[in-house]
């Protein structure tokens, strides 16, 4: 498939008082056309900071590109001036954030809000900006969007606003859409409505989409593959199949054995032990290691490269070298490896890969 | 049957009563809740979960009702010494740690402000003895105590919550969204520890939430509210195998599971309130559809919802 946006070898710092916060440690990723690529991991592993580097919203005073290259349909988004970087943000890539009010103005009627990135990027007229910004509006499912136009923020649901940001965000037909947390503060109901809607805008303009998420329910909803970042880098990547009944890195593990399941009755969960690692001083080797029951000598020591486990499905754990001791993951996940053809744990009869 | 600690009867809460922006945030609810038990309270923002906890641990007059604890009525004119007893019995863990802890003060003296009110420790040395023993309970340590609180991450200031509500010895805690804010691995190392402490010291939970998984997990019965009602109580086993009122249906049904192939198939159910059709004159009320299983409705949908399970 086409690939749309290539991010390869990211390295990227923030100066602070207490030193440099080595954020990002060499992040690579493709993302390819009309797909959902979710991004999970705990809070401070990276998620934020990746996509705000492709978008260039980072603070230039504090942050530090070290490395790499964001490729957007070839062309490198880091060599970009400001004002070319203008022109791609808001039309060619845009973005959605968890809070609607971080990305709305509280004084101005939302109509206006819609109105202008089609006028700012688009040569047509004001009449025309208008009609498509109610259609626009119709397309998020708001009732009477004519009416609404003129309405400001505040007289909108939490769950309204997030409909009207997806509608500026849409306004120009993007082709990459990265969605941060975009649902996480709304109830259950209305969440389940805006991942519907963004499925079926999906659907229609082929956007690609990052959604990045910290609740596995949604990303098993939404995402057509995944990547798994923890302490600056991205640990495992592969379809939500993949990811979901044929974990490899021990990260994902204990992240998936620490949701409970609607239909067993565990006398306790799983909870990853100990904090994330500092990265004003990283650990050496696999920064998971020393919260890993699984840990070797090596993780220690030396940063583990990608392993192949399929041709969508890479891993960064010392476990799948040949060299490596076999280990069985946890119960709940050699649950989740029985329904996977390919795994070794494979308990059905269907024979070849999903 | 285990005894009854609590017994809300009829609580009603609205707030700007009589004017026209009333809210009737908590609306004639009715449950019990026994001795050593999680119960579970559910429902979307703005349904009345958090009114519901205050008011229970009178931080709001209630509009009308009762709240009986141990058979005492909550709401009744109270003695100083009686009421101080009573806050003591009571405590709250709120759903945003940074929020609910004076970021000013260190974590000694904000743990330690309710051994200071009731007299529970005699001098400096006891004091601090007793707060490193909390911290240390919720998997915390010594050094902590002389820091302040915007020097923790978001899961410890959680522990430090728990740590100040169980100080002064509670026998009943509600637990307001205690999770919410928290990520997924730390949500489980709280809730084990909320687990582990009730096992310890026999703590009775009300345990506020949106997040439906980890609730079916904490609880041992859970109620689901909306818009100020209750509209069904049941044991989380039951609730989750056999959701009886629509709204409960509508709510299981939008919760996306971690399986990917679970969510290919998943249908969403939606929910109109307009579809049960009352008639006028007809008593909506929680009724006992099957042992312990109540739910808010007819006599007429009681019948047809018994006949259901029946033929189950
Ligand atoms: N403006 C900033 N200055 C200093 N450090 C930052 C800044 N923004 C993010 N960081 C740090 O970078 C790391 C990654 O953050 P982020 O990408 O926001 O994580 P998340 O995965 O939760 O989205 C964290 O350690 C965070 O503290
Ligand atoms: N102090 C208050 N004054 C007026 N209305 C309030 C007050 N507190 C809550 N409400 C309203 O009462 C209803 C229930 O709120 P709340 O109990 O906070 O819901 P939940 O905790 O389920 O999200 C909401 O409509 C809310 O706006
Ligand atoms: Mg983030
Ligand atoms: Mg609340």
């Amino acid at each position: 498939m086409e690939k749309i946006l290539e991010v390869k070898d990211l390295e990227l710092s923030f100066h602070t008082f207490a030193g440099e916060v080595k954020a990002i440690r060499g992040v690579n990723f493709d993302l390819l056309k009309g797909e959902t690529l979710a991004i999970v991991g705990e809070s401070g592993s990276g998620k934020s900071v990746t996509t705000k580097s492709i978008m260039r919203l980072l603070p230039e005073h504090s942050s530090e590109f070290k490395n790499g290259q964001i490729l957007f349909n070839g062309k490198d988004l880091t060599k970009l001036t400001d004002r070319e970087m203008q022109k791609i943000r808001g039309k060619d890539i845009s973005m959605i954030f968890q809070d609607p009010m971080t990305s709305l103005n509280p004084t101005m009627p939302i109509g206006k809000q819609i109105m202008e990135p089609i006028l700012k990027h688009r040569n047509v007229s004001k009449s025309v900006a208008h009609k498509e910004a109610v259609d626009l509006l119709r397309l998020v499912g708001m009732p009477k969007p004519e009416a609404r136009m003129k309405q400001y923020p505040h007289q909108f649901s939490g769950g309204q606003r997030q409909r009207i940001v997806i509608a500026i965000a849409l306004a120009c037909n993007p082709q990459v859409l990265i969605a941060d947390e975009p649902t996480t503060a709304l109830d259950v109901t209305i969440q389940a409505q805006i991942l519907e809607l963004m499925k079926d805008l999906q659907k229609k303009i082929n956007t690609s989409i990052i959604f990045i998420t910290h609740d596995l329910g949604v990303v098993a909803n939404v995402a057509d593959r995944v990547a798994v970042m923890y302490g600056g880098k991205i640990v495992e990547i592969g379809t939500v199949d993949e990811i979901f009944y044929n974990p490899q890195h021990p990260y994902t593990w204990g992240l998936l054995s620490s949701m409970p399941s609607l239909d067993t009755a565990e006398e306790k969960l799983y909870a990853i032990p100990g904090t994330p690692p500092d990265l004003l001083s990283p650990p050496k080797g696999d920064a998971f290691a020393l919260r890993s029951d699984y840990a070797m000598k090596i993780d220690l020591e030396e940063v583990p490269p990608f392993f192949k486990v399929s041709d969508t499905h890479y891993a960064a754990t010392w476990l799948l070298h040949p060299d490596a001791p076999q280990v069985d993951p946890p119960l709940a996940i050699r649950e989740r490896m029985k329904k996977y053809p390919g795994s070794r744990y494979y308990e059905g009869t269907e024979g070849g890969t999903y | 049957m285990a005894e009854k600690l609590l017994e809300i009867k009829n609580l009603k809460q609205y707030f700007n009563q009589g004017k026209p922006n009333e809210v009737r945030a908590v609306d004639d609810i009715s449950f019990d809740i026994y001795k050593g038990e999680t119960l579970g309270l559910v429902g979307e923002s703005g349904c009345g979960k958090s009114t519901t906890g205050r008011t229970i641990i009178r931080l709001y007059d209630a509009t009308d009702g009762q709240v009986i604890y141990d058979g005492v009525n909550v709401h009744d004119k109270k003695s100083k010494k009686d009421l101080k007893e009573f806050n003591r019995k009571m405590q709250m863990i709120f759903q945003d740690p940074y929020a609910s802890l004076n970021p000013r003060m260190k974590v000694l003296d904000i743990i330690a402000e309710g051994l200071d009110i009731h007299g529970l420790v005699k001098n400096p040395k006891e004091r601090k003895e007793k707060v490193v023993e909390l911290l240390e309970t919720v998997g915390l340590n010594r050094e902590h105590a002389d820091r302040y609180a915007h020097e923790f991450s978001g899961g410890q200031r959680q522990r430090l919550g728990i740590a100040r509500a169980l100080a002064v010895n509670p026998e009943f805690i509600i637990a307001d969204e205690p999770i919410s804010a928290l990520d997924v691995s730390i949500q489980a190392q709280v809730v084990n520890l909320l687990k582990e402490l009730q096992e310890e010291k026999g703590l009775t939970y009300l345990f506020i939430a949106h997040d439906l998984s980890m609730v079916k997990y904490i609880s041992d019965r859970i109620g689901v509210m909306y818009f100020g009602k209750l509209v069904e109580l049941a044991t989380a086993e039951e609730l989750y195998a056999n959701p009886m009122h629509p709204y409960t249906q509508s709510l299981l049904s939008a919760i996306p599971l971690p399986d990917p192939d679970y969510e290919r198939t998943r249908v969403r159910k939606s929910y109109d309130p307009a579809n049960h059709n009352y008639q006028d004159g007809e008593e909506i009320a929680m009724r006992e559809v099957t042992p312990g299983h109540f739910v808010y409705c007819s006599e007429k949908e009681l019948e047809s919802l018994r006949a259901i399970s029946s033929s189950k």
